[in-house]
């Protein structure tokens, strides 16, 4: 067995056994949080034998474990229970809204790759002139405020005082949905040949994106510059100057592939924190996503959609998080050797 | 630098070209877009909330409808309807057809009613007292009454008429012979008579609904042609929207300043009132408040001036107009509106003084619900009125679930809560009768826990007599008698306040004359009128 397939084996063995513990806490806290969830879904009038019936419906009345038990038979099968928000399966509903967010976040992570590290990269280069220290103040700006800071902050900047964007939704109004395939409105729009409903979702994407983003640009540009004025100092890049080697290509060389390697962890954890912190972006640009609705229905306590989002959360966490090891191992040959026995 | 300098610049031109791609070519079509919280619940045996009224109204009919800018119903899918005891006979009109193309038949109403009995959910507690629905003939419907019922009528207001051939042709998964009574295809498609047809409907995002050409009183060219009902946006997106003409009315949810900024903006603010109140709402079963004295006290230093100001969008517009009791003004049974309530600082010393317990033994405690920001103002507003009268207080924020939870028993109940009511079909009995009858259980509606052998004798003769002078009666004798024992602080009568761009006139909302005095009413499209074509 290769590397790389004994580490995929291995993390993934983690990742179920992770899983398993999230399903078991996430089903315990969702019971523990105050309110009866038949009467929040029957709503303020129903009758409390209406609520009773309810509770029987849904197993309430019972041990934990033994709903834990139902809930386990049923997820064996793809059943995740209805959502009493939406009253429509969970599956459905994790369906539906999971490719907007995932989209968002994918978008929003090419914007901290493509800005951040790029940010990074110049900023050690011109280590102490004013481009360094423009992109260091962009850069912690960027950190310094929330997602949800920026998100109106940009709205009220291109969207209200110069309209330069729109903001809710994926499309425009008055333009058709193309038929749903892959379910991601940016691809389903290329797909359906349909230009015009493509540059809309385009346009509609870059300001949330940009804001959910920003955040993680920051961050990505300050570890950049860090690790690669820590490498800068390193004796074979002074032998390269030495050399005299173009600066661009000792930046883009010998000095960036061995400080990408911490700045990839860190930015794939953000890319997957992401997920969870969508929601308020979700909100401000009114965007039908997962994260929106994840919040609403632990409002709600919504105990079958609670669990169904946090899962799908969490799996998502741990994929991103195995592609992140595995880009890894293949930059880093040092962590290949491990795997394979060697010191 | 000068390379990445470049390609910054790039990126901005294309995203300021993207901008001035036009979104879509012009359309010969009028499109009103407006908001509510989600979600949006098609399904209309389930149908609650504000949102669900809107759609309930606008995708079915009802056989009856609130006269506009009066009290009293009119005939609507019902030409005419009698009753003899307690049963209520209704005389469908025949050029009625849903919108599938089925005839509407006193069969659909059946369906209807035991549908919306049989789910057992929204607002189905309207009907637990109606033994049976009978269809007489094609267009005769019988309904039978368990023990009268006055108000009746009224309540057919929230029995939407469903196409009961299509529902059966769609009937989901579910045990016995009608399966899940179609709940699935019901809460994603429209089964009605109605003036609007569904298009699509997302509960979390957006349902968009279209003319049905076919209405049987016609939709008027100016109405609008597509509807776009949003579900879930921020206060900061929809002031955007309207500001930059994407969007049309805004849900009454928005806080003052941002319905004042958008009137500043000039956008005009509609309103709908007659049904509903903000109430302060006292645990009759616990010290100091188990004596009406302490109440009274409690209420008459209520600064209901500093209430009212604290609700004022402009300076003609509020969010509530003065109380004059417990019923609101409009209703059956209010007072007049030169009757408001005052504060009264010396009147409420004298009543603490009757008081059994000591001012400055006291301590109570002042609940608000954590999902509405608004009630902490009055929690602090309360707690300033009440140490004039040197009373402790302490102020609790609690999530509306743990509040539901907690009230159902009195002992769990606050001293002091605060919850806005409404009649559901306009009726005194709808609003007044949860809330007091010792009968009712402890609900977020009876957080006073009340047992008053008078109110409940008053609230009984209201609903059993079909007279409707005696009714009136019953219900002004009812609201001296709650004067007189003050369970409540009334606060304010509500009035909901929405804010439109000038593109839609909506005279039901906009003149009083058109006004229907229910919830959500004023929504119905087909009374609309767009102002422009996009």
């Amino acid at each position: 067995m290769s590397p790389v397939v004994r580490l995929l084996v291995k993390r993934l063995s983690i990742s179920i056994i992770v899983l398993i513990g999230v399903s078991m806490l996430i089903f315990t806290i969702a019971r523990v949080i105050p309110g009866d969830p038949a009467r929040i879904a029957l709503g303020p009038n129903a009758t409390v034998e209406q609520v009773d019936q309810l509770r029987e419906k849904l197993h309430l009345n019972e041990p934990i474990w033994v709903q834990y038990g139902y809930f386990i038979r049923d997820f064996s099968r793809g059943d995740l229970g209805i959502s009493l928000y939406t009253n429509r399966p969970v599956t459905t509903d994790i369906a539906q809204f999971l490719p907007a967010t995932l989209e968002l976040v994918i978008v929003a992570g090419v914007f901290m790759i493509g800005f951040g590290i790029p940010l990074g990269i110049a900023s050690a280069r011109y280590r102490g002139k004013t481009a360094d220290n423009v992109i260091r103040v962009i850069s912690l700006l960027g950190v310094s405020a929330p997602s949800f800071v920026w998100a109106v902050i940009l709205m009220l900047l291109f969207a209200f005082f110069l309209p330069l964007f729109p903001i809710a939704g994926q499309i425009s109004d008055t333009l058709t949905v193309p038929p749903r395939i892959t379910g991601f409105l940016l691809v389903d729009t290329l797909l359906a040949g349909d230009i015009p409903a493509f540059l809309s979702a385009v346009h509609h994407i870059i300001l949330p994106a940009f804001a959910l983003a920003l955040s993680g640009i920051g961050q990505a540009a300050r570890l950049t510059r860090s690790n690669m004025v820590e490498t800068y100092d390193k004796p074979y890049i002074e032998m390269a100057q030495s050399y005299g080697f173009p600066a661009r290509r000792i930046a883009n060389r010998y000095a960036f592939r061995p400080s990408l390697i911490p700045s990839l962890t860190i930015i794939g954890l953000d890319f997957a924190a992401m997920l969870g912190n969508a929601f308020l972006v979700e909100a401000v640009y009114a965007w039908p996503g997962l994260s929106r609705y994840g919040v609403q229905v632990i409002l709600r306590k919504d105990l079958n959609a609670i669990v169904g989002t946090v899962l799908v959360i969490s799996a998502t966490f741990l994929i991103v998080n195995i592609i992140v090891d595995l880009l890894i191992a293949y930059i880093n040959p040092r962590i290949r050797l491990a795997e394979r026995g060697r010191p | 630098m000068n390379r990445i300098a470049k390609t910054a610049a790039a990126a901005l031109f294309s995203v300021s070209t993207l901008a001035l791609v036009p979104a879509a070519p012009a359309l010969a079509e009028t499109v009103l877009r407006l908001d509510e919280v989600a979600v949006g619940e098609l399904d209309p045996g389930k149908a609650s909330d504000y949102a669900d009224s809107i759609l309930m109204f606008n995708v079915y009919d009802t056989l009856v409808l609130p006269a506009q800018g009066a009290p009293g119903l009119v005939p609507h899918l019902a030409e005419s309807w009698s009753a003899d005891g307690n049963s209520h006979t209704f005389k469908l009109r025949q050029d009625v057809k849903f919108q599938s193309g089925n005839p509407l038949t006193a069969d659909d109403v059946v369906f209807s009613l035991d549908r919306m009995q049989a789910l057992g959910q929204g607002l189905s507690y309207l009907f637990t007292n109606v033994e049976k629905a009978e269809a007489v003939d094609d267009h005769t419907v019988t309904f039978v009454l368990k023990e009268p019922y006055a108000p009746f009528v009224a309540s057919m207001l929230r029995l939407p008429i469903v196409d009961k051939k299509l529902v059966m042709e769609n009937l989901g998964e579910g045990e016995g012979e009608m399966k899940d009574w179609g709940q699935a295809f019901l809460s994603a498609n429209g089964a009605g008579t109605g003036a609007y047809t569904v298009t699509s409907h997302n509960p979390q995002q957006e349902t968009v609904m279209a003319k049905n050409a076919d209405y049987f009183l016609g939709v008027p060219g100016a109405a609008p042609d597509t509807v776009r009902l949003r579900y879930g946006l921020e206060p900061a997106t929809v002031r955007t929207l309207i500001s930059q003409g994407e969007h049309d009315i805004s849900s009454q949810w928005l806080p003052p300043e941002v319905l004042k900024a958008l009137a500043q903006d000039g956008a005009q603010l509609l309103t709908e009132s007659g049904s509903g109140a903000f109430y302060v709402k006292m645990n009759t079963t616990k010290p100091p408040l188990d004596d009406p004295q302490c109440r009274l006290a409690l209420a008459k230093a209520f600064d209901y001036a500093a209430a009212i100001k604290m609700i004022a969008v402009t300076d003609d517009v509020s969010q509530g107009s003065p109380a004059t009791g417990a019923i609101p003004v409009g209703m059956l049974g209010a007072n007049p509106p030169s009757a408001e309530l005052v504060r009264d600082l010396d009147g409420a010393k004298q009543h603490l003084n009757s008081c059994r317990y000591a001012a400055g033994d006291q301590n109570i405690e002042i609940s608000w619900i954590a999902e509405v920001p608004l009630e902490e103002r009055f929690a602090l507003l309360m707690q300033a009125n009440f140490a004039e009268l040197g009373i402790k207080s302490e102020i609790k924020k609690m999530p509306w679930a743990l509040f539901a939870e907690q009230v159902s028993k009195a002992e769990n109940t606050p001293h002091i809560s605060q919850i806005f009511n409404n009649a559901v079909t306009g009726d005194p009995d709808t609003l007044l009768y949860g809330m007091y009858d010792s009968k009712a259980p402890g609900t977020w509606q009876s957080p006073e826990h009340l047992k008053d052998a008078e109110v409940d004798r008053l609230l009984e003769e209201g609903r059993t007599n079909t007279d409707e002078a005696a009714r009136a009666k019953a219900y002004h004798a009812l609201n001296n008698r709650l004067m007189e024992i003050a369970p409540t602080i009334y606060g304010y009568d509500r009035q909901s306040v929405f804010a439109a761009s000038n593109r839609v006139k909506v005279p039901a909302m906009s003149d009083p004359s058109k006004a229907f005095g229910l919830d959500g009413m004023g929504f119905s499209f087909r009374l609309m009128e767009m102002q422009d074509k996009n």
